[in-house]
């Protein structure tokens, strides 16, 4: 929990511990193996936990937490020991970020990607290679050192193990509901963003064989105590507040998956390399389908589907959507996830994330009204 | 004290003329299934080649001023939220999924703004929520799309191969799904036919525009605003360009006779607007606007219509390269959907109509535009010394529209404007 309880000082501790510069990545899809591979230190930007103060004379309240936090962050001098940004087109809000940054952080290093939409045919393809090679050459430039294949192949590998841990991690959650608070996994997530790859696969390594050896006496133990499975989607780019998940346990619901960014979707594919020139196996995982993501542009994946998959997958009774307020992609997507989830008979509840909650009490009687609903249905 | 209550607005006759085309324009594309035409639904800039196919197509931010100036606005988006939209929703996405929820559940709109169920939607995502617009609709109607990612560029060099990327996708994609639908062969020669039109109607439309360097300014820019469809979505129409030739003969008698856009004696203040036009709300803005003595005159969005008509070549050999080189590599008309363009664009547009404050109007539920609106003032008045203010509201939701607020702010611009005239 210490890595995230304050992510500028755990960035700014591995800095001065690696020497390395720090590059911060925008969510939700950058390939931060090429970051790693020019022997930068990649870290993905986060929401603060403060109000937005100066902010406000930068950027208009309906914007998402996560852009009027990182805009105020900005502007307040908060992100100065971060030596390079990298932005791209998550969402109209992030596309106009550089603008800002260049005014205000004047950062050694700032990339502009043009990831595009993964629409079909082999023109996207084609373009996200070239934009590939390009921020490649941007990097060594930054850097004053080339990456080779061998560098990538080796980054991309780091990379994975992480991925595969991660997943481990999540598999034993799913098997074991009610050991890990939801807190707690998020935690092991978002730190794997803030940290080097390779220190934290260490560290979750560990995390995992005390895990599996003391499991029987861990479930035992049951500090979640609920009745109810749940499993939660949605929070594209940030993360919801901590004690949001602590009042879904509270109140006696066990989250036993996700699919959210700082959650499932951040490790949930490997970068496969199978012989293949690195950069062509970053472009295709980028490229993949699944988990859907709203902001890529896929108009026939079904989102929907994925989140029947995981309740059914673990016998959940609900699932609580998390909807980060001001996020479009999400916005425009949630009403086809209701009304399937609806025709699916699958219980949901809908919690707006704000970056400054007003009042958890509203929260807390949704939350409540629902807890009591599924055991009503059950 | 602001003075007040002095002005009159000063109506074009032109202007009267609009209405009839935009009419028949709409009703066309309502009946156009009847007559057994095939019709498109488009986002983005890209409705010129089922035009050119010979579709029927409607164009997204157009359909919303149409519904606004229908007052069906808010009817339709009470028929999205009953069909489960959330109000933070881009209003331009509720207007569309309302229309689809007051066909398929018979929610009640007005007759006129229901157009027929497409045989296409086609995306062209210069603004990503104009994809996810379609994407919608896909999942709710299983209506085919295709697709042009259609990235605004950031900086001067990324110009080349943004262009060559959405060439190459409308060749590969955009075009063949054309033929697909309609059953044959892409109709260049149509496509050429429309961009002769247009570099027409553009090229008066940009005579017009010369008027507003005059003080006072015989039109203003919400006359423009209306008169905006014959270079948008009813490009390449033969009735576009007596339009614009009436507007001009009308602005070159306004400015020998020297009759201004607001009565008595013209404007004073010169108004830049930034952000999409208001489309429910022009009356109200006009109104306050002429009650202190305040005109807008230009603005980055009502510009983007090809304003180099000098660049398009119907005759040009490849001439979808030439159509996309105005977004890119000539024109650079995508330009300033990014703050960094956008900067250089309001700079130029504030000194070249002599603009005496900023209006930048930040839609609610419309995230393009309103991170870098701020700074943009601050940055043009370190330059050019001229102030602005933000206005937020909404292009349609009237729910987001506080004319107190508004009021406030503009009293607040035309006061600095007022002590800085004292000062100097």
């Amino acid at each position: 929990m210490r890595a995230v309880e304050n992510p500028y000082r755990t960035v700014y501790e591995w800095k001065e511990r690696t020497g390395k510069k720090v590059v911060g990545c925008y969510p939700m899809w950058l390939p931060e193996e090429l970051v790693h591979a020019a022997g930068l230190l990649p870290v993905v930007v986060w929401r603060s936990d403060e109000p937005v103060t100066v902010g406000h004379a930068y950027v208009q309240t309906f914007n998402c937490g996560l852009t009027r936090s990182f805009v105020d962050d900005a502007v307040r001098g908060k992100l100065n020991f971060i030596d390079g940004f990298v932005i791209y087109r998550t969402c109209l809000q992030a596309q106009e970020l550089p603008f800002i940054l260049e005014r205000h952080v004047r950062p050694a290093y700032l990339e502009y990607l043009y990831l595009p939409a993964i629409f079909p045919g082999n023109a996207t393809k084609d373009f996200l290679i070239e934009e590939l090679e390009r921020f490649k050459a941007s990097l060594e430039k930054f850097a004053g050192r080339e990456i080779s294949d061998d560098d990538l192949r080796r980054s991309i590998e780091i990379y994975n193990e992480n991925r595969r841990l991660l997943r481990r991690f999540y598999e034993f959650r799913r098997e074991n509901p009610g050991i890990l608070r939801a807190r707690e996994v998020m935690a092991v997530v978002w730190s794997s963003m803030l940290v080097p790859k390779e220190e934290h696969s260490s560290w979750l390594r560990e995390l995992l064989s005390e895990l599996e050896g003391r499991h029987e006496e861990l479930l035992k133990e049951r500090r979640v105590k609920g009745d109810l499975k749940v499993v939660l989607t949605g929070a594209l780019c940030q993360t919801p507040q901590f004690e949001i998940l602590d009042m879904i346990e509270d109140l006696g619901m066990v989250v036993v998956d996700d699919d959210l960014y700082v959650g499932y979707k951040y490790f949930a594919n490997d970068v496969e390399l199978d012989g293949r020139r690195p950069l062509e196996a970053l472009a295709d995982r980028y490229l993949r389908r699944k988990p859907t993501c709203p902001t890529k542009g896929d108009w026939e994946m079904n989102w929907t589907d994925e989140v029947v998959d995981m309740v059914k997958r673990n016998d959940a009774d609900g699932v609580i959507s998390l909807l980060i307020k001001f996020c479009p992609p999400h916005l425009c997507y949630y009403p086809d996830i209701k009304r399937g989830l609806v025709q699916a008979g699958i219980p949901e509840v809908m919690i707006e994330v704000e970056h400054e909650i007003v009042s958890l009490e509203g929260v807390r009687t949704r939350l409540q009204s629902f807890a009591e609903a599924l055991r009503r249905g059950a | 004290m602001v003075e007040k209550k002095r002005y009159k607005l000063n109506r074009l006759e032109t202007t009267r003329l609009i209405g009839p085309l935009v009419d028949r324009h709409w009703a066309e594309l309502r009946e156009a299934k009847e007559r057994g035409e095939k019709v498109a639904w488009c986002s983005g800039p890209l409705f010129i080649f089922p035009y050119a196919m010979g579709m029927k197509c409607h164009f997204m931010a157009g359909y919303a001023a149409y519904c606004a100036g229908r007052k069906a606005g808010d009817q339709v988006l009470e028929a999205a939220e009953a069909d489960g939209e959330l109000m933070d929703t881009c209003s331009y996405h509720r207007l569309h999924t309302g229309m689809a929820a007051a066909i398929l559940r018979g929610h009640p709109v007005k007759k006129e703004v229901i157009l027929p169920i497409p045989d296409l939607l086609i995306i062209g995502r210069l603004c990503t929520e104009m994809a996810h617009y379609a994407e919608a609709l896909h999942r709710r109607l299983g209506i085919p799309v295709v697709a042009v990612d259609f990235p605004p560029p950031r900086r001067k060099e990324d110009l080349p191969r943004l262009e060559r990327f959405v060439v190459r996708q409308i060749k590969e994609n955009l075009i063949p799904t054309l033929e697909k639908v309609c059953g044959k062969e892409f109709d260049e020669e149509g496509l050429r036919r429309i961009l002769r039109v247009l570099k027409e109607a553009a090229t008066i439309r940009n005579q017009c525009w010369e008027f507003f360097k005059l003080k006072p300014t015989p039109w203003t820019l919400w006359d423009y605003g209306v008169s905006i469809a014959p270079v948008f979505y009813m490009m390449g129409k033969p009735e576009t360009v007596p339009y614009y030739k009436a507007l001009l003969c009308e602005l070159k008698e306004r400015a020998e006779k020297k009759i201004p856009a607001i009565l008595p004696d013209g404007e004073k203040y010169r108004l830049y607007w930034d952000g999409w036009l208001p489309w429910a709300f022009l009356g109200m803005f006009i109104r306050k606007f002429v009650s202190y003595g305040a005109v807008p005159i230009c603005g980055r969005y009502p510009w983007e219509f090809f304003p180099h008509p000098e660049y398009i070549d119907p005759d040009a050999d490849d001439v979808v390269q030439n159509w996309v080189e105005l977004y890119y590599t000539k024109a650079q008309q995508a330009a300033v959907f990014m703050p960094e363009g956008a900067l250089e664009e309001v700079t130029k547009l504030v000194e070249e109509y002599s603009i005496d404050g900023l209006v930048m109007f930040a839609s609610r539920t419309c995230r393009a535009w309103n991170v870098g609106q701020q700074e943009i003032i601050n940055e043009v008045e370190r330059r050019l010394g001229v102030p602005g203010v933000v206005i937020e509201a909404d292009m349609v939701d009237s729910r987001m529209v506080s004319e107190a607020q508004i009021e406030t702010r503009l009293q607040a611009l035309f006061e600095t404007i007022d002590a800085r005239r004292r000062r100097e």
